[in-house]
């Protein structure tokens, strides 16, 4: 049987169902990586240009370990575009020949290009041509795609009910919970829509922006979700907010959709300002992260003309988490006072 | 109306040229200085590209003598370049200026797009009127690059140090007060003869380096600490693949030259590279290739901090200099970049090319 690793970094949280249930349908096994640890980043760290942004670096050492545990194939996409007239990070595009250079002796890597401006390098399209070097017979990979979708469209709906990534995942059985974080257990954030706030008693509600990559990996931001949590807060996502409003946040705040991963940071920030039950927005960066520094610019500029309470953080290989929990406590301080105060 | 643009280089000229045949007034900014950039940063988000915090100070210092109309060429760039614009407009308005600001995607419509855009300016102007101004700005843009071409060559063999660029100012003065094509042809001529008349040290065999990289970074000296004329005073005979002349042909008529080595490039990247990770990512990986396969002795490559294109082609050239046997001496450009760190590294690598050369 084939052995197909999948990075457990980047593009993941948005699609790996998607891709699992592609390849096991071929009759492929799925391998995956674990969760970013200290070995793993160390492996990502020693191939890559010390400049280059920890996202990609980490991708790196998900891709080393994968060839450690000794898979035929690591699938590895080169998406340009998802809407048509997005334009994705250089990165992302050199992301197979990236691996290939920088990670020594990388297995035979399974790339599909994702072009939606071009009618024949849709999503659907490229993972039809990756079925077909799996499968020669075409109605069979067909219906596998088929299935994949389906379950692809099943999990971004659970996400808009209020699930994250994590809990979704084993919810639809491609995780097994005590492969998922602890953090995505309860009491941590029951289904919750949006916007509800108010009530006496009520928690804070924050939401965090940013790419999945950084918001879910607990490793690089030093669990995060965990420690509001643990601060007694609700937390909101990008993909709990509807994709009309990640499109109108993007509107209001910087015009038209530029960057492929727009929508999960200047949309969901744009979103949840102009939602009176959140009570303050951080955003989660990446050092390094190019598209990154010039949406930030454009969220801070509007909390400041909307008054809104926001706070960035900026996360890189060696950032100590004394710093990071300490901006979260006072941040959410802050917070709680002003709610105390205006209630 | 009063029009200014930020600076690239020397392509304040031809724009001005242009402009000013069309009976629009044109604002040179300052030309870049420290407190463009501190002025730059003051106001840019911290870890944007370099570029951006130049440019948004030349707008700002251009504001200041009174400019009203903003250009902004966005160019082919598909990276951080295309969404300067939504950030720096704000940002000077939130500044307090009034102003119109103007920007393009030279790419889209190529040469047909121009002179509809250029009626933005001169609504008046006639179609005969504009394609003069096209062909006169067009005309400085070469006879820039035939003079600084000269430059390059002499710069590393003169005799006496700096002789070279004494010369290459008057001449982009000569260029610039040039009114007519025939007093451009005769200024092209006169400098390009007096760069060949400056006394030589015939015994001196410069190195050859070839410059790639982020087309502004290479084109605009501020933001490289002037990296060519360093690399000329080692004694380094500089080829730079990005002029812009070659830049705009390419961007407005794709010409017939341009394209065929524009592919050839690209196929070279091939092997290591197989997108076009837009940007000049995948040139700088194909001209090192190119440059490895000739009878070059190093690459300089030139990038903005946290460039995206530029980043991976960096990643990648690691590989292409063992398999071509050419050093490459990546430098990255931005506010923090320190002249006698630049200059210890220029020399350590003319060095080591020369040292590599004698061993052959």
């Amino acid at each position: 049987m084939i052995r197909i690793g999948t990075p457990r970094a980047l593009f993941f949280y948005q699609y790996y169902p998607l891709w699992h249930t592609l390849f096991t349908g071929l009759g492929a096994e799925v391998v995956i990586s674990p969760p970013t640890n200290r070995e793993i980043m160390a492996g990502g760290l020693a191939g890559m240009v010390a400049e280059t942004c920890l996202p990609v670096k980490t991708y790196a050492g998900h891709v080393a370990w994968l060839r450690d545990a000794g898979v035929d194939w690591i699938f590895i996409p080169a998406i340009r575009s998802i809407c048509g007239t997005d334009f994705n990070c250089s990165k992302f595009l050199g992301l197979p020949d990236l691996m290939q250079a920088n990670v020594k002796g990388c297995p035979p890597i399974l790339d599909i290009d994702v072009d939606a401006s071009k009618p024949e390098r849709t999503l659907e399209r490229a993972l039809q041509a990756a079925g077909l070097r799996l499968s020669k017979d075409r109605r069979r990979v067909d219906a596998a795609l088929a299935a994949a979708l389906s379950t692809h469209h099943r999990y971004q709906a659970m996400m808009r009910d209020g699930l994250t990534p994590m809990q979704a995942m084993v919810q639809l059985g491609f995780l097994h919970a005590d492969e998922a974080p602890s953090t995505f257990h309860p009491p941590f954030t029951p289904p919750f829509q949006g916007g509800a706030g108010g009530g006496k008693a009520s928690p804070l509600t924050i939401a965090l922006v940013g790419h999945p990559y950084c918001i879910y990996d607990t490793y690089l931001n030093h669990d995060i979700l965990k420690r509001l949590a643990r601060l007694g807060v609700r937390v909101l996502t990008c993909e709990m907010a509807p994709a009309e409003g990640l499109m109108q946040g993007i509107q209001r705040l910087s015009g038209e959709w530029y960057w492929t991963y727009e929508g999960e940071v200047v949309g969901a920030a744009g979103h949840y300002f102009a939602d009176p039950g959140v009570d303050g927005v951080i955003a989660v960066a990446a050092f390094g992260c190019g598209p990154d520094s010039t949406m930030l610019a454009v969220i801070q500029r509007t909390a400041r003309l909307e008054s809104r309470a926001y706070m960035s953080l900026i996360i890189d290989e060696h950032s100590g988490e004394a710093g990071i929990v300490t901006r979260l406590e006072a941040f959410v301080d802050m917070l709680a006072r002003r709610k105390a105060k205006t209630r | 109306m009063k029009v200014t643009a930020p600076h690239l280089g020397t392509a304040y000229v031809p724009l001005k040229a242009v402009f000013e045949e069309l009976g629009v007034e044109y604002i040179v900014p300052p030309f870049s200085s420290s407190r463009t950039l501190s002025l730059g940063t003051r106001y840019s988000p911290e870890f944007v590209c370099s570029p951006y915090k130049i440019i948004l100070g030349n707008f700002i210092e251009a504001l200041e003598q009174g400019a009203d109309t903003l250009l902004f060429i966005e160019g082919g760039g598909l990276c951080r370049l295309g969404y300067y614009a939504r950030l720096i407009e704000p940002t000077l308005r939130d500044l307090g200026y009034s102003f119109r600001m103007i920007t393009t995607r030279l790419f889209e419509r190529r040469v047909l797009g121009i002179p509809g855009f250029l009626r933005l300016f001169a609504p008046d102007a006639s179609l005969k009127q504009i394609l003069r101004a096209m062909r006169f700005g067009l005309a400085k843009v070469s006879a820039l690059d035939d003079v600084e071409r000269a430059v390059h060559q002499v710069r590393a063999r003169e005799s006496v140090q700096g002789a070279a660029d004494q010369v290459w100012r008057e001449a982009v003065g000569a260029i610039d007060a040039a009114d007519s094509i025939d007093a451009l042809k005769q200024a092209q001529t006169k400098y390009v003869a007096r760069l060949h008349e400056i006394p030589q040290n015939e015994a001196r065999r410069p190195v050859k380096v070839g410059i790639i990289g982020e087309f502004y970074v290479v084109l605009e000296p501020f933001s490289n600490l002037d990296v060519e004329k360093e690399l000329g005073k080692l004694g380094a005979e500089v080829h730079r693949t990005i002029m812009l002349s070659n830049w705009t042909w390419h961007s407005l008529f794709l010409s017939a030259l341009g394209l065929s080595h524009h592919k050839q490039v690209h196929q070279a990247a091939m092997p290591y590279l197989h997108r076009d990770v837009s940007g000049d990512g995948w040139e700088s990986v194909g001209e090192t290739v190119l440059h490895g396969r000739a009878d070059y002795d190093g690459m300089v490559h030139l990038a903005p901090f946290t460039c995206m294109p530029e980043l991976v082609a960096q990643n990648l050239l690691a590989e292409v200099s063992r398999d071509y046997q050419i050093p490459v001496l990546s430098l990255t450009c931005d506010e923090q970049m320190g002249r006698s760190g630049l200059v210890t590294r220029l020399e350590a690598f003319v060095d080591l090319l020369r040292r590599r050369r004698k061993s052959k």
